[in-house]
Protein backbone atom coordinates (compact mmCIF):
# COMPACT_ATOMS: atom_id res chain seq x y z
CA UNK A 1 0.00 0.00 0.00
CA UNK A 2 1.38 3.43 -0.93
CA UNK A 3 1.86 6.12 1.67
CA UNK A 4 -1.08 8.09 0.19
CA UNK A 5 -3.38 5.07 0.24
CA UNK A 6 -2.36 4.48 3.83
CA UNK A 7 -3.04 8.15 4.54
CA UNK A 8 -6.56 7.91 3.08
CA UNK A 9 -7.25 4.86 5.20
CA UNK A 10 -6.08 6.58 8.39
CA UNK A 11 -8.02 9.76 7.65
CA UNK A 12 -11.16 7.62 7.34
CA UNK A 13 -10.30 5.80 10.59
CA UNK A 14 -9.72 9.14 12.35
CA UNK A 15 -6.22 8.14 13.39
CA UNK A 16 -4.75 11.59 14.04
CA UNK A 17 -1.19 10.65 15.05
CA UNK A 18 -0.84 8.19 12.18
CA UNK A 19 -2.03 10.80 9.65
CA UNK A 20 0.56 13.29 10.92
CA UNK A 21 3.25 10.58 10.75
CA UNK A 22 2.23 9.64 7.20
CA UNK A 23 2.14 13.29 6.08
CA UNK A 24 5.72 13.67 7.28
CA UNK A 25 6.66 10.39 5.59
CA UNK A 26 5.14 11.53 2.29
CA UNK A 27 7.03 14.84 2.51
CA UNK A 28 10.23 12.98 3.35
CA UNK A 29 9.72 10.73 0.34
CA UNK A 30 9.69 13.89 -1.79
CA UNK A 31 6.03 13.76 -2.83
CA UNK A 32 4.71 17.12 -4.03
CA UNK A 33 2.54 18.86 -1.39
CA UNK A 34 -0.26 19.23 -3.94
CA UNK A 35 -0.18 15.48 -4.61
CA UNK A 36 -0.36 14.73 -0.88
CA UNK A 37 -3.40 17.00 -0.62
CA UNK A 38 -5.20 15.83 -3.75
CA UNK A 39 -4.37 12.12 -3.60
CA UNK A 40 -4.25 11.70 0.19
CA UNK A 41 -6.49 14.05 2.16
CA UNK A 42 -9.12 14.95 -0.45
CA UNK A 43 -10.04 11.36 -1.44
CA UNK A 44 -9.86 10.35 2.24
CA UNK A 45 -12.44 12.98 3.16
CA UNK A 46 -14.53 12.04 0.11
CA UNK A 47 -14.74 8.49 1.47
CA UNK A 48 -15.72 9.91 4.86
CA UNK A 49 -18.48 11.98 3.24
CA UNK A 50 -19.79 9.02 1.27
CA UNK A 51 -19.79 6.73 4.31
CA UNK A 52 -21.66 9.41 6.28
CA UNK A 53 -24.29 9.81 3.58
CA UNK A 54 -24.74 6.04 3.43
CA UNK A 55 -25.15 5.77 7.24
CA UNK A 56 -21.99 3.69 7.56
CA UNK A 57 -20.50 6.25 9.93
CA UNK A 58 -22.04 8.98 12.07
CA UNK A 59 -21.03 12.37 13.47
CA UNK A 60 -18.47 11.13 16.06
CA UNK A 61 -16.55 9.15 13.44
CA UNK A 62 -16.77 12.08 11.04
CA UNK A 63 -15.41 14.44 13.70
CA UNK A 64 -12.50 12.09 14.33
CA UNK A 65 -11.70 11.87 10.62
CA UNK A 66 -11.90 15.64 10.20
CA UNK A 67 -9.59 16.21 13.15
CA UNK A 68 -7.08 13.73 11.76
CA UNK A 69 -7.18 15.48 8.39
CA UNK A 70 -6.76 18.89 10.04
CA UNK A 71 -3.72 17.69 11.99
CA UNK A 72 -2.10 16.49 8.77
CA UNK A 73 -3.06 19.69 6.95
CA UNK A 74 -1.38 21.78 9.65
CA UNK A 75 1.88 20.08 8.78
CA UNK A 76 1.27 20.31 5.05
CA UNK A 77 0.04 23.92 4.78
CA UNK A 78 3.44 25.71 4.89
CA UNK A 79 4.64 23.46 2.05
CA UNK A 80 1.51 24.19 -0.01
CA UNK A 81 2.04 27.94 0.51
CA UNK A 82 5.72 27.66 -0.37
CA UNK A 83 4.84 25.78 -3.55
CA UNK A 84 2.31 28.47 -4.47
CA UNK A 85 -0.64 26.04 -4.39
CA UNK A 86 -3.91 27.96 -4.16
CA UNK A 87 -7.03 26.57 -2.47
CA UNK A 88 -9.85 25.74 -4.88
CA UNK A 89 -11.94 28.46 -3.29
CA UNK A 90 -12.27 30.69 -0.25
CA UNK A 91 -15.21 30.43 2.10
CA UNK A 92 -16.51 32.43 5.06
CA UNK A 93 -18.70 30.33 7.34
CA UNK A 94 -20.65 31.07 10.53
CA UNK A 95 -23.70 30.44 12.68
CA UNK A 96 -26.13 33.35 12.58
CA UNK A 97 -27.03 35.81 15.32
CA UNK A 98 -28.80 34.42 18.37
CA UNK A 99 -27.64 30.88 17.67
CA UNK A 100 -24.78 29.40 19.68
CA UNK A 101 -24.69 25.98 18.02
CA UNK A 102 -21.52 25.16 16.20
CA UNK A 103 -21.10 21.42 15.75
CA UNK A 104 -22.78 21.37 12.31
CA UNK A 105 -20.99 24.50 11.21
CA UNK A 106 -17.64 23.11 12.40
CA UNK A 107 -18.21 19.83 10.58
CA UNK A 108 -19.04 21.65 7.35
CA UNK A 109 -15.93 23.82 7.79
CA UNK A 110 -13.71 20.79 8.33
CA UNK A 111 -15.19 18.91 5.37
CA UNK A 112 -14.67 21.98 3.17
CA UNK A 113 -11.04 22.22 4.28
CA UNK A 114 -10.68 18.54 3.51
CA UNK A 115 -12.14 19.27 0.09
CA UNK A 116 -9.41 21.78 -0.67
CA UNK A 117 -11.10 25.04 0.32
CA UNK A 118 -9.69 27.78 2.51
CA UNK A 119 -12.16 28.43 5.31
CA UNK A 120 -12.54 31.56 7.45
CA UNK A 121 -14.68 30.89 10.50
CA UNK A 122 -16.97 33.70 11.71
CA UNK A 123 -17.89 31.62 14.77
CA UNK A 124 -21.35 31.56 16.36
CA UNK A 125 -23.88 34.32 17.08
CA UNK A 126 -22.50 36.26 14.10
CA UNK A 127 -24.37 39.42 13.06
CA UNK A 128 -25.02 40.46 9.44
CA UNK A 129 -22.44 43.21 9.96
CA UNK A 130 -19.81 40.67 11.04
CA UNK A 131 -20.43 38.60 7.91
CA UNK A 132 -20.22 41.72 5.73
CA UNK A 133 -16.98 42.83 7.39
CA UNK A 134 -15.40 39.39 6.93
CA UNK A 135 -16.50 39.23 3.30
CA UNK A 136 -15.12 42.71 2.54
CA UNK A 137 -11.86 41.81 4.25
CA UNK A 138 -11.31 38.33 2.83
CA UNK A 139 -13.15 38.46 -0.52
CA UNK A 140 -14.38 34.85 -0.37
CA UNK A 141 -16.14 33.04 -3.21
CA UNK A 142 -18.83 31.61 -0.96
CA UNK A 143 -20.56 32.57 2.27
CA UNK A 144 -21.96 29.63 4.31
CA UNK A 145 -24.68 30.41 6.85
CA UNK A 146 -25.87 27.98 9.50
CA UNK A 147 -28.81 27.96 11.97
CA UNK A 148 -29.95 25.13 14.20
CA UNK A 149 -33.00 26.71 15.76
CA UNK A 150 -36.38 27.52 14.30
CA UNK A 151 -36.10 30.79 16.21
CA UNK A 152 -32.87 31.76 14.44
CA UNK A 153 -33.44 30.51 10.90
CA UNK A 154 -34.98 33.90 10.08
CA UNK A 155 -31.59 35.47 10.81
CA UNK A 156 -30.22 33.82 7.67
CA UNK A 157 -32.62 35.87 5.57
CA UNK A 158 -31.53 39.00 7.44
CA UNK A 159 -27.91 38.34 6.43
CA UNK A 160 -28.87 37.80 2.79
CA UNK A 161 -31.02 40.96 2.84
CA UNK A 162 -28.15 42.94 4.37
CA UNK A 163 -25.86 41.78 1.56
CA UNK A 164 -28.46 42.91 -1.01
CA UNK A 165 -28.97 46.29 0.67
CA UNK A 166 -25.23 46.92 0.72
CA UNK A 167 -24.63 45.89 -2.90
CA UNK A 168 -22.53 42.90 -1.87
CA UNK A 169 -24.90 40.13 -2.95
CA UNK A 170 -23.83 39.90 -6.60
CA UNK A 171 -20.19 39.33 -5.68
CA UNK A 172 -20.72 36.17 -3.67
CA UNK A 173 -22.50 32.81 -3.64
CA UNK A 174 -24.44 32.06 -0.48
CA UNK A 175 -25.16 28.54 0.72
CA UNK A 176 -27.18 27.66 3.81
CA UNK A 177 -27.74 24.70 6.10
CA UNK A 178 -28.98 23.59 9.51
CA UNK A 179 -31.64 21.32 10.98
CA UNK A 180 -34.79 23.44 10.44
CA UNK A 181 -33.85 24.55 6.93
CA UNK A 182 -35.11 23.08 3.69
CA UNK A 183 -34.31 23.48 0.02
CA UNK A 184 -37.60 25.34 -0.52
CA UNK A 185 -36.85 27.75 2.31
CA UNK A 186 -33.37 28.44 0.96
CA UNK A 187 -34.85 29.38 -2.43
CA UNK A 188 -37.50 31.54 -0.79
CA UNK A 189 -34.93 33.63 1.07
CA UNK A 190 -32.69 33.99 -1.97
CA UNK A 191 -29.78 31.68 -1.15
CA UNK A 192 -27.84 30.06 -3.99
CA UNK A 193 -27.91 26.61 -2.46
CA UNK A 194 -28.91 24.43 0.49
CA UNK A 195 -26.97 21.51 1.85
CA UNK A 196 -28.67 18.92 4.06
CA UNK A 197 -25.40 17.65 5.56
CA UNK A 198 -21.68 18.33 5.85
CA UNK A 199 -20.70 15.87 3.14
CA UNK A 200 -23.04 17.37 0.53
CA UNK A 201 -21.76 20.84 1.43
CA UNK A 202 -18.45 20.11 -0.31
CA UNK A 203 -20.20 18.99 -3.51
CA UNK A 204 -22.47 22.02 -3.42
CA UNK A 205 -19.57 24.42 -2.90
CA UNK A 206 -17.71 22.90 -5.86
CA UNK A 207 -20.87 23.04 -7.98
CA UNK A 208 -21.45 26.71 -7.13
CA UNK A 209 -17.93 27.52 -8.25
CA UNK A 210 -18.19 25.33 -11.34
CA UNK A 211 -15.37 23.03 -10.15
CA UNK B 1 -55.39 8.80 34.21
CA UNK B 2 -55.04 5.83 31.87
CA UNK B 3 -52.06 4.95 29.73
CA UNK B 4 -51.59 6.78 26.46
CA UNK B 5 -51.86 3.62 24.34
CA UNK B 6 -55.23 2.74 25.90
CA UNK B 7 -56.48 6.25 25.31
CA UNK B 8 -55.26 6.21 21.69
CA UNK B 9 -56.95 2.83 21.11
CA UNK B 10 -60.13 4.02 22.77
CA UNK B 11 -60.29 7.15 20.61
CA UNK B 12 -59.58 5.03 17.53
CA UNK B 13 -62.42 2.67 18.35
CA UNK B 14 -64.68 5.73 18.29
CA UNK B 15 -63.17 6.74 14.92
CA UNK B 16 -61.34 9.68 16.50
CA UNK B 17 -57.73 10.75 17.00
CA UNK B 18 -55.87 12.12 19.97
CA UNK B 19 -54.50 15.54 19.00
CA UNK B 20 -51.44 16.74 20.86
CA UNK B 21 -49.13 19.19 19.08
CA UNK B 22 -45.83 20.00 20.81
CA UNK B 23 -47.19 23.36 21.78
CA UNK B 24 -45.74 25.80 24.27
CA UNK B 25 -44.15 29.02 23.04
CA UNK B 26 -47.18 30.33 21.08
CA UNK B 27 -48.90 30.50 24.49
CA UNK B 28 -46.50 33.28 25.43
CA UNK B 29 -48.12 35.51 22.80
CA UNK B 30 -51.57 34.41 23.84
CA UNK B 31 -50.93 35.18 27.51
CA UNK B 32 -49.06 38.42 26.85
CA UNK B 33 -45.99 37.09 28.61
CA UNK B 34 -42.36 36.42 27.62
CA UNK B 35 -40.42 33.18 27.36
CA UNK B 36 -37.84 34.49 29.82
CA UNK B 37 -40.50 35.23 32.43
CA UNK B 38 -42.40 31.98 31.94
CA UNK B 39 -39.25 29.86 32.15
CA UNK B 40 -38.39 31.38 35.52
CA UNK B 41 -41.73 31.99 37.20
CA UNK B 42 -44.09 29.08 37.70
CA UNK B 43 -47.27 31.17 37.92
CA UNK B 44 -46.38 32.97 34.69
CA UNK B 45 -45.52 29.60 33.14
CA UNK B 46 -48.88 28.23 34.22
CA UNK B 47 -50.63 31.29 32.75
CA UNK B 48 -48.95 30.55 29.40
CA UNK B 49 -49.86 26.86 29.21
CA UNK B 50 -53.37 27.58 30.56
CA UNK B 51 -53.97 30.00 27.72
CA UNK B 52 -53.14 27.20 25.27
CA UNK B 53 -55.47 24.73 26.94
CA UNK B 54 -58.19 27.40 27.03
CA UNK B 55 -57.88 28.19 23.33
CA UNK B 56 -56.94 24.88 21.73
CA UNK B 57 -57.92 22.06 24.16
CA UNK B 58 -55.13 19.66 23.21
CA UNK B 59 -55.27 16.11 24.60
CA UNK B 60 -51.81 16.52 26.10
CA UNK B 61 -50.43 19.86 27.24
CA UNK B 62 -46.70 20.00 27.90
CA UNK B 63 -44.79 22.61 29.85
CA UNK B 64 -42.53 24.88 27.77
CA UNK B 65 -39.73 23.00 26.05
CA UNK B 66 -36.50 23.96 27.79
CA UNK B 67 -33.32 21.95 27.40
CA UNK B 68 -31.48 24.11 29.88
CA UNK B 69 -33.41 23.17 33.05
CA UNK B 70 -31.17 20.35 34.30
CA UNK B 71 -27.93 21.90 33.04
CA UNK B 72 -28.83 25.20 34.69
CA UNK B 73 -29.66 23.36 37.93
CA UNK B 74 -26.13 21.93 37.80
CA UNK B 75 -24.76 25.47 37.75
CA UNK B 76 -23.92 25.73 34.06
CA UNK B 77 -23.86 29.23 32.66
CA UNK B 78 -27.27 29.86 31.11
CA UNK B 79 -28.63 32.91 29.30
CA UNK B 80 -32.26 34.03 29.20
CA UNK B 81 -33.10 36.07 26.08
CA UNK B 82 -36.56 37.70 26.41
CA UNK B 83 -38.25 35.65 23.74
CA UNK B 84 -36.06 32.68 23.03
CA UNK B 85 -35.75 29.58 25.11
CA UNK B 86 -33.01 29.70 27.75
CA UNK B 87 -29.66 28.55 26.36
CA UNK B 88 -26.67 26.95 28.04
CA UNK B 89 -23.42 28.64 27.05
CA UNK B 90 -20.52 26.58 25.80
CA UNK B 91 -17.73 25.81 28.25
CA UNK B 92 -14.30 27.05 27.32
CA UNK B 93 -12.30 24.53 29.26
CA UNK B 94 -12.05 20.81 28.78
CA UNK B 95 -14.23 18.77 31.13
CA UNK B 96 -12.41 16.28 33.34
CA UNK B 97 -13.71 13.65 35.72
CA UNK B 98 -12.73 15.80 38.73
CA UNK B 99 -15.33 18.29 37.48
CA UNK B 100 -17.88 15.50 37.77
CA UNK B 101 -17.27 15.17 41.50
CA UNK B 102 -17.88 18.92 41.81
CA UNK B 103 -21.18 18.53 39.99
CA UNK B 104 -22.11 15.64 42.28
CA UNK B 105 -21.91 18.06 45.23
CA UNK B 106 -24.57 20.30 43.73
CA UNK B 107 -27.99 19.96 45.38
CA UNK B 108 -29.49 19.46 41.96
CA UNK B 109 -33.06 18.81 43.02
CA UNK B 110 -33.21 21.93 45.22
CA UNK B 111 -32.63 24.29 42.31
CA UNK B 112 -35.20 27.09 42.16
CA UNK B 113 -35.83 27.04 38.43
CA UNK B 114 -36.08 23.26 38.26
CA UNK B 115 -38.57 23.37 41.11
CA UNK B 116 -40.54 26.08 39.30
CA UNK B 117 -41.13 23.55 36.49
CA UNK B 118 -42.30 21.03 39.09
CA UNK B 119 -44.65 23.63 40.56
CA UNK B 120 -45.99 24.42 37.09
CA UNK B 121 -46.79 20.74 36.57
CA UNK B 122 -48.52 20.63 39.95
CA UNK B 123 -50.68 23.61 39.03
CA UNK B 124 -51.47 22.14 35.61
CA UNK B 125 -52.51 18.86 37.18
CA UNK B 126 -54.65 20.64 39.74
CA UNK B 127 -56.29 23.20 37.48
CA UNK B 128 -56.60 21.64 34.02
CA UNK B 129 -59.69 19.67 32.98
CA UNK B 130 -59.22 16.02 33.92
CA UNK B 131 -59.24 14.90 30.28
CA UNK B 132 -56.09 16.89 29.45
CA UNK B 133 -52.94 14.89 30.08
CA UNK B 134 -50.19 16.93 31.73
CA UNK B 135 -46.81 16.49 30.08
CA UNK B 136 -43.29 17.50 31.07
CA UNK B 137 -39.95 17.30 29.32
CA UNK B 138 -36.66 16.05 30.69
CA UNK B 139 -33.31 16.24 28.90
CA UNK B 140 -31.94 13.04 27.43
CA UNK B 141 -28.82 11.62 29.14
CA UNK B 142 -26.55 12.14 26.12
CA UNK B 143 -27.92 15.63 25.37
CA UNK B 144 -27.40 16.75 28.97
CA UNK B 145 -23.88 15.32 28.80
CA UNK B 146 -23.32 17.36 25.63
CA UNK B 147 -24.47 20.50 27.44
CA UNK B 148 -22.01 19.80 30.24
CA UNK B 149 -18.93 18.93 28.18
CA UNK B 150 -19.83 20.58 24.83
CA UNK B 151 -21.70 18.85 21.99
CA UNK B 152 -18.64 18.48 19.79
CA UNK B 153 -16.50 17.27 22.69
CA UNK B 154 -19.16 14.68 23.56
CA UNK B 155 -19.07 13.50 19.95
CA UNK B 156 -15.30 13.12 20.09
CA UNK B 157 -15.51 11.34 23.44
CA UNK B 158 -17.75 8.71 21.84
CA UNK B 159 -14.76 7.60 19.80
CA UNK B 160 -11.82 8.59 22.00
CA UNK B 161 -12.94 8.29 25.62
CA UNK B 162 -16.04 6.10 25.74
CA UNK B 163 -15.48 5.07 29.38
CA UNK B 164 -15.30 8.69 30.51
CA UNK B 165 -18.39 9.51 28.47
CA UNK B 166 -20.25 6.57 29.97
CA UNK B 167 -19.46 7.81 33.48
CA UNK B 168 -20.80 11.27 32.67
CA UNK B 169 -23.94 9.80 31.06
CA UNK B 170 -24.50 7.70 34.18
CA UNK B 171 -24.28 10.87 36.24
CA UNK B 172 -26.65 12.82 33.99
CA UNK B 173 -29.10 9.92 34.16
CA UNK B 174 -29.02 10.09 37.97
CA UNK B 175 -29.91 13.79 37.73
CA UNK B 176 -32.69 13.20 35.21
CA UNK B 177 -34.11 10.40 37.38
CA UNK B 178 -34.20 12.79 40.35
CA UNK B 179 -36.04 15.38 38.27
CA UNK B 180 -38.41 12.74 36.91
CA UNK B 181 -39.29 11.66 40.45
CA UNK B 182 -40.13 15.26 41.34
CA UNK B 183 -42.33 15.54 38.25
CA UNK B 184 -44.08 12.31 39.21
CA UNK B 185 -44.73 13.58 42.69
CA UNK B 186 -46.26 16.71 41.13
CA UNK B 187 -48.72 14.52 39.23
CA UNK B 188 -47.32 14.50 35.69
CA UNK B 189 -49.07 12.08 33.29
CA UNK B 190 -46.47 11.95 30.53
CA UNK B 191 -42.70 12.44 30.66
CA UNK B 192 -41.00 13.14 27.35
CA UNK B 193 -37.26 12.53 27.13
CA UNK B 194 -35.69 15.06 24.74
CA UNK B 195 -32.59 13.62 23.12
CA UNK B 196 -31.84 15.92 20.17
CA UNK B 197 -28.08 15.30 20.26
CA UNK B 198 -28.70 11.56 20.05
CA UNK B 199 -29.45 11.86 16.35
CA UNK B 200 -25.73 12.35 15.70
CA UNK B 201 -24.93 8.87 16.98
CA UNK B 202 -24.97 5.50 15.26
CA UNK B 203 -27.29 2.82 16.69
CA UNK B 204 -24.74 1.09 18.94
CA UNK B 205 -23.50 4.35 20.46
CA UNK B 206 -27.05 5.61 20.84
CA UNK B 207 -27.91 2.43 22.73
CA UNK B 208 -24.85 2.75 24.98
CA UNK B 209 -25.03 6.45 25.80
CA UNK B 210 -28.75 7.15 25.56
CA UNK B 211 -31.22 4.24 25.34
CA UNK B 212 -29.71 2.12 28.13
CA UNK B 213 -29.94 5.13 30.42
CA UNK B 214 -33.41 6.10 29.25
CA UNK B 215 -34.51 2.62 30.36
CA UNK B 216 -33.93 3.76 33.94
CA UNK B 217 -36.12 6.83 33.41
CA UNK B 218 -38.79 4.59 31.88
CA UNK B 219 -38.72 2.29 34.92
CA UNK B 220 -39.26 5.24 37.26
CA UNK B 221 -42.16 6.45 35.11
CA UNK B 222 -43.75 3.02 34.98
CA UNK B 223 -43.55 2.62 38.75
CA UNK B 224 -45.73 5.73 38.92
CA UNK B 225 -47.99 4.51 36.07
CA UNK B 226 -46.78 7.42 33.95
CA UNK B 227 -46.08 7.26 30.21
CA UNK B 228 -42.58 7.87 28.93
CA UNK B 229 -42.01 9.28 25.44
CA UNK B 230 -38.70 9.33 23.54
CA UNK B 231 -38.20 12.38 21.31
CA UNK B 232 -35.25 12.63 18.95
CA UNK B 233 -35.08 15.56 16.53
CA UNK B 234 -34.03 15.15 12.91
CA UNK B 235 -33.79 11.94 10.94
CA UNK B 236 -33.96 9.27 13.66
CA UNK B 237 -34.87 6.39 11.33
CA UNK B 238 -31.62 4.55 12.14
CA UNK B 239 -32.40 4.73 15.88
CA UNK B 240 -36.01 3.51 16.01
CA UNK B 241 -35.12 -0.04 17.14
CA UNK B 242 -32.90 1.27 19.94
CA UNK B 243 -35.57 3.72 21.06
CA UNK B 244 -38.16 0.92 21.20
CA UNK B 245 -35.77 -1.34 23.14
CA UNK B 246 -35.53 1.29 25.89
CA UNK B 247 -39.07 0.29 26.89
CA UNK B 248 -40.70 3.68 26.27
CA UNK B 249 -44.43 3.90 25.70
CA UNK B 250 -44.23 6.27 22.77
CA UNK B 251 -41.95 7.68 20.09
CA UNK B 252 -42.25 11.34 19.16
CA UNK B 253 -40.69 11.79 15.72
CA UNK B 254 -39.66 14.66 13.52
CA UNK B 255 -41.19 15.58 10.17
CA UNK B 256 -40.83 14.04 6.72
CA UNK B 257 -38.66 17.03 5.77
CA UNK B 258 -36.07 15.38 7.95
CA UNK B 259 -36.64 12.11 6.08
CA UNK B 260 -38.65 10.50 8.87
CA UNK B 261 -41.02 7.97 7.32
CA UNK B 262 -43.83 7.71 9.86
CA UNK B 263 -45.62 4.99 7.91
CA UNK B 264 -42.52 2.79 7.85
CA UNK B 265 -42.05 3.32 11.60
CA UNK B 266 -45.68 2.46 12.33
CA UNK B 267 -45.39 -0.68 10.21
CA UNK B 268 -42.35 -1.86 12.10
CA UNK B 269 -42.82 -1.04 15.77
CA UNK B 270 -45.02 -3.09 18.13
CA UNK B 271 -48.61 -1.87 18.29
CA UNK B 272 -48.30 -1.19 22.01
CA UNK B 273 -45.93 1.71 21.20
CA UNK B 274 -47.64 5.00 20.44
CA UNK B 275 -46.36 6.94 17.43
CA UNK B 276 -46.54 10.71 17.87
CA UNK B 277 -45.89 13.09 15.01
CA UNK B 278 -45.02 14.58 12.66
CA UNK B 279 -46.17 17.71 10.84
CA UNK B 280 -43.25 19.99 10.10
CA UNK B 281 -43.04 22.77 12.71
CA UNK B 282 -41.05 25.02 10.39
CA UNK B 283 -42.97 25.09 7.10
CA UNK B 284 -46.69 25.33 6.39
CA UNK B 285 -47.76 25.86 10.00
CA UNK B 286 -45.55 28.95 10.19
CA UNK B 287 -45.58 30.28 6.65
CA UNK B 288 -48.77 28.79 5.21
CA UNK B 289 -52.41 29.77 5.69
CA UNK B 290 -55.07 27.79 7.63
CA UNK B 291 -56.35 26.08 4.46
CA UNK B 292 -52.86 24.83 3.62
CA UNK B 293 -52.43 23.62 7.20
CA UNK B 294 -55.73 21.75 7.04
CA UNK B 295 -54.75 20.06 3.80
CA UNK B 296 -51.37 18.94 5.16
CA UNK B 297 -52.91 17.64 8.41
CA UNK B 298 -55.56 15.72 6.45
CA UNK B 299 -52.84 14.09 4.33
CA UNK B 300 -51.00 13.02 7.47
CA UNK B 301 -54.16 11.64 9.10
CA UNK B 302 -55.02 9.70 5.96
CA UNK B 303 -51.51 8.29 5.79
CA UNK B 304 -51.80 7.02 9.37
CA UNK B 305 -55.48 6.09 9.19
CA UNK B 306 -55.11 2.35 9.82
CA UNK B 307 -52.93 2.70 12.92
CA UNK B 308 -54.76 2.78 16.23
CA UNK B 309 -51.51 3.61 18.03
CA UNK B 310 -51.11 7.01 16.40
CA UNK B 311 -51.38 10.49 17.94
CA UNK B 312 -51.56 13.53 15.67
CA UNK B 313 -48.80 15.96 16.58
CA UNK B 314 -46.01 18.13 15.25
CA UNK B 315 -42.52 16.83 14.52
CA UNK B 316 -41.00 19.18 17.05
CA UNK B 317 -41.89 22.16 19.22
CA UNK B 318 -43.87 24.94 17.56
CA UNK B 319 -41.98 28.24 17.49
CA UNK B 320 -43.23 31.44 19.10
CA UNK B 321 -44.11 33.02 15.75
CA UNK B 322 -46.53 30.22 14.73
CA UNK B 323 -49.81 31.95 13.72
CA UNK B 324 -52.55 31.08 16.18
CA UNK B 325 -55.05 30.61 13.32
CA UNK B 326 -52.80 27.89 11.91
CA UNK B 327 -52.72 26.09 15.27
CA UNK B 328 -56.53 26.31 15.37
CA UNK B 329 -56.64 24.84 11.85
CA UNK B 330 -54.35 22.00 12.97
CA UNK B 331 -56.51 21.23 16.02
CA UNK B 332 -59.80 21.55 14.18
CA UNK B 333 -58.73 19.23 11.36
CA UNK B 334 -57.53 16.66 13.87
CA UNK B 335 -60.76 16.87 15.86
CA UNK B 336 -63.03 16.69 12.81
CA UNK B 337 -61.23 13.83 11.12
CA UNK B 338 -63.17 10.58 11.11
CA UNK B 339 -60.95 7.53 11.10
CA UNK B 340 -62.18 5.32 8.28
CA UNK B 341 -60.65 2.05 9.40
CA UNK B 342 -61.51 2.24 13.13
CA UNK B 343 -64.87 0.65 13.91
Amino acid sequence: MSVLEEMQENVVAGNESKVVELTQKALDEGLAPEKILNDGFVPGMEIVGRKFQENEIYVPEMLMAARAMKAGMKLLEPFLTEAGIEPIGRIVIGTVKGDLHDIGKNLVAMMLEGGGFEVIDAGVDASPQKFMDLVKENKPDILCLSALLTTTMGEIKKVIDAFKENDLRDDIKIMVGGAPLTDDYSKEIGADGYSPDAASAVDLAKELLGK
Amino acid sequence: MGKLIDLANSFYSENKRLVAPLLGFPGVKLAGSSIKLAQQNHKEHFKVVSSLVGKFSPDIQFVLMDLSVEANALGLNTIFPPNESATVLKKNKEFCLDDLSLLRDVEFDSDGRLLSYVRTVKLMKHEFPSDVKVGAYVSGPYTLTGLIVGAQEAGLMVAREPDKLEKICTFTTECIVKYTKLLLSAGVDTVCVLEPSGVMLGPSHFRKFSAVNVKEIVEICHRGNVDCVYHVCGNSMHLIEEMVQSGVDALSLDSKDNNVNLLEVANNVPKKIVIIGNMSPTKTIIYGNPEEVKSEVRDLLELMDRFSNYVLSTGCDLPLETPLDNISAFMQTGRNYVVSSGN
